[in-house]
């Protein structure tokens, strides 16, 4: 079983932004991906005209918002870098007890990496006096033309994983007789910073053994 | 179907039997999200029974008892989608194309009465199919335009293939895998277009059309066929191409893709007519609407031009009572109207509304006067007419008929929009009226006025505004709760209204105390009401024993104009300035 890989466009948002994207794009990824029995849920985005589709299942939205939390204070604990979720699905593989660990080893057959640059506030130049001119907001027109313009590039990576989904089926496990997501999951973060934000990858390519098809 | 597990028997069945099952819930998914007349009828025909939720929103909850769960996709059911399907496409494999169809209208049209005209369509092979045609001329509005926004097209193709295996079982186990293949692919295909639905332009348009109040100029229809004219170079180089990668099987392969039209965004965005709550001032049963019905009284000629003779009228006029039949109306309510007291152009909105229960025109007697006891020339608390210009199922707001002393009594002391009494003691602090100078609770104050005023010795009930001004500002200056004509402190049956629509009580008419606004009468009105011109008849006075017939009067002038106007002061200054004149 090859494992694909998926880069998505990398979005610039802002700070209150990120937990709308990043539900969006998960909950698309995991529809596609809950291949058991789902009754699917629309949800409208509060800040950009998209309706997305979850699973309907409430653990579920509980764990993606868990981990953006935890994305969101990485965030703010490292600004200025770039940073990355990776929602990687595996499979379960026989347990070989060893002398040396009990691992359970997964088998991973699809990494999706969502990228996103966070942009920080412009901060006032210290020193000055306070007669200085203070830097100011981009205005109403820069914002609303970047939020169209953040508001068309979510609308590619939706797109973007649709067309993965639809190409990419051979790799997709067995769909067993079962409600909601059938295959194990896992969600991770790293920054630009860290040493394993490349590393993670290459890592998880040792992994599978199989060469990585990025899309 | 949650799972489709292939077994050794007929798999060329179950393959097509897949194949079928897809086309349909290909076309559930597409017209549950793209014709409102479809998702509406979906959504209501189902919310009798299940949790009410937005039509183009599945909720993901187990009161969905009408679910397809086929391709591990549970989707409410789509009778629409079924009607089509039904007859439509059998197992000749014909491609299934399903135009969504933006309809651009023009003149008058009624879209809560819309009913997209259920018309056919006939395929190439001859097969009729239902089609929801948005020409529907018997509703009255001209279509200006249609356009196809989106074109969805699905289609198995099937080949033949040479290589039938290696024998039975390797055919069987092949079949098999394909098929059970075909499922899972099928299933991940399902889920992208009904992402991908939801991604599209005509989505927005479709929310609009569900969600919005506002009247739109336009409306989604749509047509499934097997057979549809290409369209031109020119249209589609307007439209964008999506092609799902289509799922291979060993028998063939199934297809879907779309064509859609990026530029509908700028027609939703058009302006629209906001539904926006009005007033209705001519509503069944209203004076304006239903002049001949009114108050048949006398001096409606002195009435302003501008305003309607009923206009001029309290709710509690004194000749109500002469009123006929049809036009009385007898509320069962205890809420007193707060009409009562309303400016004349504001009586014709508020008499009584169709909200008054059980009592129509038909039932109620005709009006007269048989007791003189004060109490029944008040005006009933039950006629409660509501300050909300709602449509009255009564051919006329006019007051009651006839009402029995208790029954107007309790309905009285039971009102709660009524005026409430002020204590005489209160009354005394106010400016006092000279003598006839006195101040109609509403501007149909004046008529009654006239009536009980006389141009010499009846004292007018009519003040000049200034001093209309000052009594409604001390009156306001009463904690508010009246901001009515005073009361001449000498009048002993001062009573008083209240435009608040609380706290009316008539425990006893002429218990001052109950009273919370004031009204300024004279002696003289009092004594001899029918000396006015247009009175009603009426054997008895108005007041209860005990009291000057004046008294009584004025106090049934309050009690006439109990209910506060709808927009007090300005009209009643108004009105009483124009029913001062000559």
């Amino acid at each position: 079983m090859n494992c694909e890989v998926c880069q998505l466009k990398e979005l610039e948002v802002e700070h209150f932004e990120i937990r709308e994207v990043l539900r969006c794009i998960l909950h698309t990824i995991l529809f596609h991906r809950a291949l058991g029995l789902v009754r699917p849920k629309d949800v409208d985005l509060e800040l950009f005209e998209i309706t997305y589709v979850q699973c309907g299942d409430m653990e579920l939205e509980r764990k993606i918002d868990e981990k953006i939390d935890q994305f969101i204070d990485r965030v703010e604990k490292h600004p200025n870098k770039k940073n990355q979720i990776c929602l990687s699905f595996y499979e379960v593989k026989n347990k070989h007890a060893t002398w040396f660990t009990n691992k359970v080893e997964r088998l991973f057959w699809e990494h999706w990496y969502i990228n996103l640059n966070v942009m920080q506030h412009p901060k006032t130049p210290s020193g000055k006096s306070h007669h200085s001119k203070l830097v100011v907001d981009p205005g109403v027109e820069a914002r609303g033309a970047r939020r169209a313009a953040l508001e068309a590039s979510l609308r590619d990576v939706l797109f973007q994983i649709i067309k993965f989904v639809n190409e990419k089926k051979d790799h997709v496990p067995s769909i067993p007789n079962v409600e909601g997501i059938p295959f194990p999951y896992e969600i991770t973060i790293s920054s630009s910073s860290d040493s394993a934000f490349g590393m993670d990858m290459f890592k998880r390519m040792l992994q599978t053994g199989h060469p990585t098809m990025l899309s | 179907m949650a799972s489709y597990h292939g077994n050794t028997a007929s798999e060329p069945a179950k393959m097509e039997q897949i194949i079928t099952e897809f086309f349909a819930k290909s076309l559930r998914i597409i017209l549950e999200s793209r014709c409102p007349y479809v998702s509406s009828r979906n959504y209501s025909s189902e919310q009798v029974l299940l949790s009410p939720s937005p039509p183009s929103s599945s909720c993901s909850s187990s009161s969905f008892g009408l679910r397809d769960k086929s391709f591990n996709l549970a989707l409410r059911d789509c009778p629409a989608a079924l009607d089509n399907i039904d007859f439509w496409w059998q197992s000749n494999l014909e491609p299934m194309i399903v135009d969504v169809i933006l309809v651009q209208r023009s003149g008058n049209w009624d879209p809560m009465n819309y009913l997209p005209k259920r018309g056919f369509a006939r395929t190439f092979s001859g097969k009729e199919g239902y089609y929801y045609n948005s020409e529907n001329d018997e509703f009255g509005y001209e279509i200006e335009s249609e356009k196809i926004i989106e074109r969805w097209v699905l289609h198995y193709e099937s080949k033949q293939s040479g290589d039938h295996g290696s024998g039975v079982m390797g055919n069987k186990r092949a079949a098999c895998t394909s098929s059970h293949a075909l499922y899972n692919k099928s299933t991940l295909l399902l889920r992208s277009l009904y992402a991908t639905v939801r991604l599209l332009p005509a989505y927005k348009v479709f929310r609009d059309l569900i969600s919005s109040a506002q009247i739109r100029a336009y409306n989604l229809g749509h047509r499934v066929s097997s057979f549809v004219e290409p369209f031109t170079h020119r249209e589609e180089a307007d439209m964008q191409h999506f092609v799902f990668s289509p799922v291979d099987t060993s028998c063939g392969r199934l297809c879907l893709s779309v064509l859609y039209c990026s530029s509908v965004l700028d027609i939703s965005s058009e302006p629209s007519t906001p539904i926006s709550p009005q007033v209705i001032h001519e509503y069944v049963g209203s004076p304006m609407a239903e002049p001949h019905k009114r108050f048949i009284s006398a001096p409606v000629s002195q009435s302003s031009p501008s305003s309607p003779p009923f206009g001029r009228y309290h709710s509690w006029n004194y000749d109500i009572y002469k009123v006929s039949p049809s036009s009385v109306n007898l509320s069962p309510s205890s809420t007193y109207s707060e009409s009562c007291a309303s400016m004349p152009k504001q009586l014709s909105h508020r008499f009584p509304p169709a909200s008054l229960p059980n009592h129509t025109a038909s039932e109620t007697p005709p009006v007269h006067m048989k007791d003189p006891n004060f109490h029944e020339y008040w005006p009933s608390p039950t006629f409660s007419p509501s300050p909300s210009p709602s449509p009255s199922p009564s051919p006329s707001p006019s007051p009651p008929a006839y009402i029995p002393d208790s029954h107007i009594l309790k309905a009285l002391l039971r009102s709660e929009s009524a005026p409430v009494g002020i204590p005489i003691s209160r009354l005394s602090t106010l400016p006092k009226m000279p003598k006839n100078q006195l101040l109609p609770l509403s501007p149909s104050m004046g008529t009654s006025g006239r009536r009980v005023s006389k141009t010499d010795g009846c004292s007018g009930l009519y003040e000049t505004g200034s001093m209309v001004d000052k009594l409604f500002t001390s009156a306001k200056d009463e904690a508010g709760k009246f901001s009515g004509v005073k009361q001449s402190s000498n009048s002993s049956s001062t009573k008083s209204f209240s435009r608040s629509p609380s706290r009316f009580s008539f425990q006893d008419h002429f218990d001052d105390s109950e009273f919370s606004g004031l009204f300024i009468t004279n002696d003289d009105d009092l004594t001899e009401p029918s000396t006015r011109p247009g009175s009603f008849d009426q054997p008895g006075g108005l007041c209860p024993s005990g009291r000057s017939q004046d008294t009584a009067v004025g106090a049934l002038i309050c009690m006439l104009k109990k209910a506060p106007p709808l927009r007090p002061d300005i009209s009643i200054t108004t009105n009483l300035v124009q029913g001062s004149k000559p």
